[in-house]
């Protein structure tokens, strides 16, 4: 772990708690984005994370740089830093320097390579709509690359994801590749885990929030003269939710210090499954708590719910994960318990 | 709420290779049939006795009463292992699990030489008296009662739903001490009663199965000696609290029904059922997170942390988890329940449907759990 998490999680906090109202995150509804809290990051160079301070970065590891991956969800941040710092650390994993430039990523599915030109569609690319490039999957027979491409020519349809970010379609006809480097099944499997470890860190934020407000609202709203946090049915939905993120936090901090200690299992690929039902879990009794405000525009739950719902069925999904672990267990030779006590032992060393 | 991150040492990865070994041999000599829900329904003294002489009872205890001062971690290896490979460890693992920790923690220096090596020694079982029949999950409305008298106390009252009492020698039991006050909870003590004593009645209360399981126990003018009262006089209610971060935390409360969970995933693989593994991975996921969150509890306890909250956590979601199992299992392959069946899947199926509904109530039924936590949830 590194000293400067610390540091570096609190200004990070400060920043969005004070930068990041619920009128912030509804500027994705109109078009627009929190370009002051972005330039603030950039000041504080935290998009500098994860990158060594001989390379001009910030010092701090991966596990810095998905704790502040938690804190964006926990503030529906509406700005491209998981993207961009992603991105670029995705690129540092095969020896490519970072770019400057507003940058984003997509690598669940890949493009056509022939010789340097790109061919395909990607599709819910996130930001794709502001960045200036995009690192990609691209495939050339049955070599698998990693390539970056300039999306300043690229053809994109814009969207939203269910809860209004920015997702383009992004179409490459005969688009040069500025560089592209092969990489092995294990390589993409590093890299898929990497995006996991980094969605499951902004949903595990998400989450959080939906029952720090379940829990906030239950305490200040009264019916039958008392608040509703002294109704047993409501205690119930409190106690779920509480046991689900917790479940989820220790599981996502395991991910997270793993990843930092250059290991990687099977770790996230579990996380990221049960963070389905997690998500499916709070999300349902957080509403039903709130009851009529909570499902209202002016109230901020949606804007985190929505969250839960949009990045669940994006990027390497519970459903991606579930068919990889079942043919892992298929070709393994051990049983399960076996493989889970492996698990934590063969990749953890005290 | 923030749990230490956990990770086994090199010297623990072996310590589960070698229990590993010892019970798959012992599996194989026939001392034991694998079980789920062995851990509270297969109580055999015997198992217990082979256990204790490799030094695994009361292992984290103190050497100078005949422990092994091993690590919590490792009891928690040794603890899994047991769950796993579905051991009938039930004897021994009240006195195990809570009574030594408690006795370590409030008991006299009498009580611990007394009491502490033969436990260690696999030859004094314990069981839990707390329940009444008029106390369930109101458990300070006891009023199973004590009257001083000269060189002790006389009991006279009843309690219920005590697992295993048949085959143990000692119970520490929740007494009324002082008249009923305004607070209920005070003037409680624990008393280690001797079950083989006079005006002791134990009667059996059949599982729904029919097997033998937890017993009604009775004191008539009970005779209690004075060394035989726990910790301080009143005090039964914070101290029988601390014990409960322990019964509701360990790996029983997530794995009693792991054999069939392991035989199932063993049976996809076999007919190279993808679908079906797909689907049961969803349930290893489960597992994978569960044990995350009772390790880092354990961790904390070993510490000396509190873990009232975590703990009642890890019971609430780990035993819907462990009902949970046998529902999709009938789901994801071609299986018929059968007690008698010499099939194993069938068997574990049967006896994880048949035992299911007990681990959501033992230890503390889940509503009162989910108001612990609700409040607790609150207070912060």
């Amino acid at each position: 772990m590194s000293e400067i998490k610390e540091m570096v999680a609190e200004v990070v906090e400060k920043v969005l708690k004070h930068k990041v109202e619920k009128e912030t995150v509804d500027l994705l509804e109109e078009n627009l984005w929190a370009e002051n809290v972005w330039q603030l990051l950039l000041e504080n160079e935290l998009h500098n994370v994860a990158v060594s301070e001989e390379e001009g970065g910030a010092g701090g590891d991966i596990e810095d740089l998905l704790e502040l991956y938690g804190l964006i969800g926990k503030y529906a941040a509406p700005v491209p830093f998981i993207e961009h710092t992603l991105a670029n650390y995705l690129l540092k994993q095969i020896d490519i320097k970072g770019y400057e430039q507003l940058t984003t990523y997509s690598i669940t599915a890949p493009l056509q390579l022939k010789e340097d030109a790109l061919f395909g569609t990607l599709k819910h690319v996130p930001w794709a709509k502001y960045a200036e490039k995009i690192v990609a999957l691209a495939q050339e027979g049955s070599q698998q690359f990693i390539v970056v491409a300039d999306l300043e020519n690229a053809v994109l349809k814009n969207g939203t994801n269910l809860a209004a970010e920015p997702r383009s379609e992004v179409v490459f006809e005969n688009m040069k590749a500025l560089q592209k480097v092969p990489i092995t099944a294990k390589q993409y499997m590093s890299l898929s885990k990497l995006v996991t470890a980094a969605s499951v860190s902004k949903m595990n934020g998400a989450l959080t929030t939906v029952f720090q407000l379940s829990v906030q609202f239950s305490k200040e709203r009264e019916q039958f003269g008392r608040p509703i946090h002294r109704f047993q049915l409501v205690q119930q939905h409190l106690a779920n939710m509480a046991g689900e993120q917790t479940l989820m936090t220790v599981a996502t901090n395991n991910v997270q210090t793993l990843l930092g200690d250059g290991q990687e299992g099977l770790e996230v690929a579990y996380t990221r499954l049960r963070m389905d039902d997690a998500s499916r879990a709070v999300a349902t009794a957080a509403h039903q708590v709130h009851a009529a405000i909570g499902v209202t525009h002016e109230h901020r739950l949606h804007q985190f719910t929505r969250r839960l719902w949009a990045w669940r069925d994006e990027e390497f999904t519970a459903r991606y994960w579930k068919q990889q672990l079942a043919k892992q267990m298929l070709e393994s030779k051990m049983d399960l318990w076996e493989s889970i006590t492996e698990q934590n032992e063969a990749h953890v060393h005290a | 709420m923030n749990l230490p991150k956990v990770q086994f040492t090199e010297e623990q990865k072996q310590f589960r290779q070698e229990v590993r070994s010892f019970l798959k041999q012992h599996i194989e000599k026939g001392t034991f049939e694998t079980r789920c829900d062995s851990w509270l329904s297969g109580s055999n003294p015997d198992f217990s006795k082979i256990v204790a002489e490799q030094g695994w009872i009361g292992m984290t205890w103190p050497k100078q009463y005949g422990g092994k001062e091993r690590s919590t971690l490792d009891r928690y290896i040794l603890t899994e292992e047991f769950l796993a490979f579905g051991a009938p460890v039930a004897a021994h693992w009240f006195a195990d699990r809570q009574t030594g920790p408690l006795l370590l923690r409030f008991g006299t220096e009498y009580q611990k030489e007394f009491f502490l090596p033969k436990i260690i020694k696999g030859e004094c079982f314990f069981a839990i008296g707390l329940s009444e029949p008029n106390s369930g999950s109101d458990l300070a409305s006891v009023t199973t009662r004590a009257e001083k008298v000269e060189g002790g106390w006389i009991v006279n009252g009843a309690k219920t739903w005590s697992s295993n009492a048949q085959d143990s020698h000692y119970m520490v039991t929740l007494i009324r001490t002082e008249p009923l006050g305004e607070k209920k909870h005070e003037g409680l003590s624990q008393f280690i009663i001797d079950l083989k004593g006079e005006g002791v009645t134990i009667t059996p209360i059949r599982y729904l199965t029919g097997e033998p399981h937890f017993n009604d126990v009775f004191f008539d003018n009970v005779f209690v000696p004075d060394e035989m009262v726990v910790g301080t006089l009143g005090n039964g209610w914070k101290q029988g609290l601390a014990e409960l971060a322990f019964e509701r935390s360990g790996p029983e409360r997530i794995l009693s029904t792991f054999p069939l969970l392991n035989e199932a995933i063993e049976q996809l693989k076999k007919k190279r059922d993808y679908a079906g593994l797909e689907e049961a991975m969803k349930l290893v996921a489960e597992l994978w997170s569960l044990r995350n969150l009772s390790i880092g509890v354990a961790k904390v306890l070993e510490e000396g942390g509190e873990v009232n909250i975590p703990a009642a956590l890890v019971k609430s979601i780990g035993t819907k988890f462990e009902q949970k199992i046998p529902e999709i299992v009938r789901l994801l392959l071609d299986v018929y329940p059968d007690l008698q069946s010499e099939k194993e899947i069938e068997r574990y199926l049967a006896e994880s449907i048949l035992h299911a509904p007990g681990f959501t109530i033992r230890g503390g039924t889940s509503e009162v759990l989910y108001g612990i936590l609700a409040k607790g949830v609150i207070a912060q």
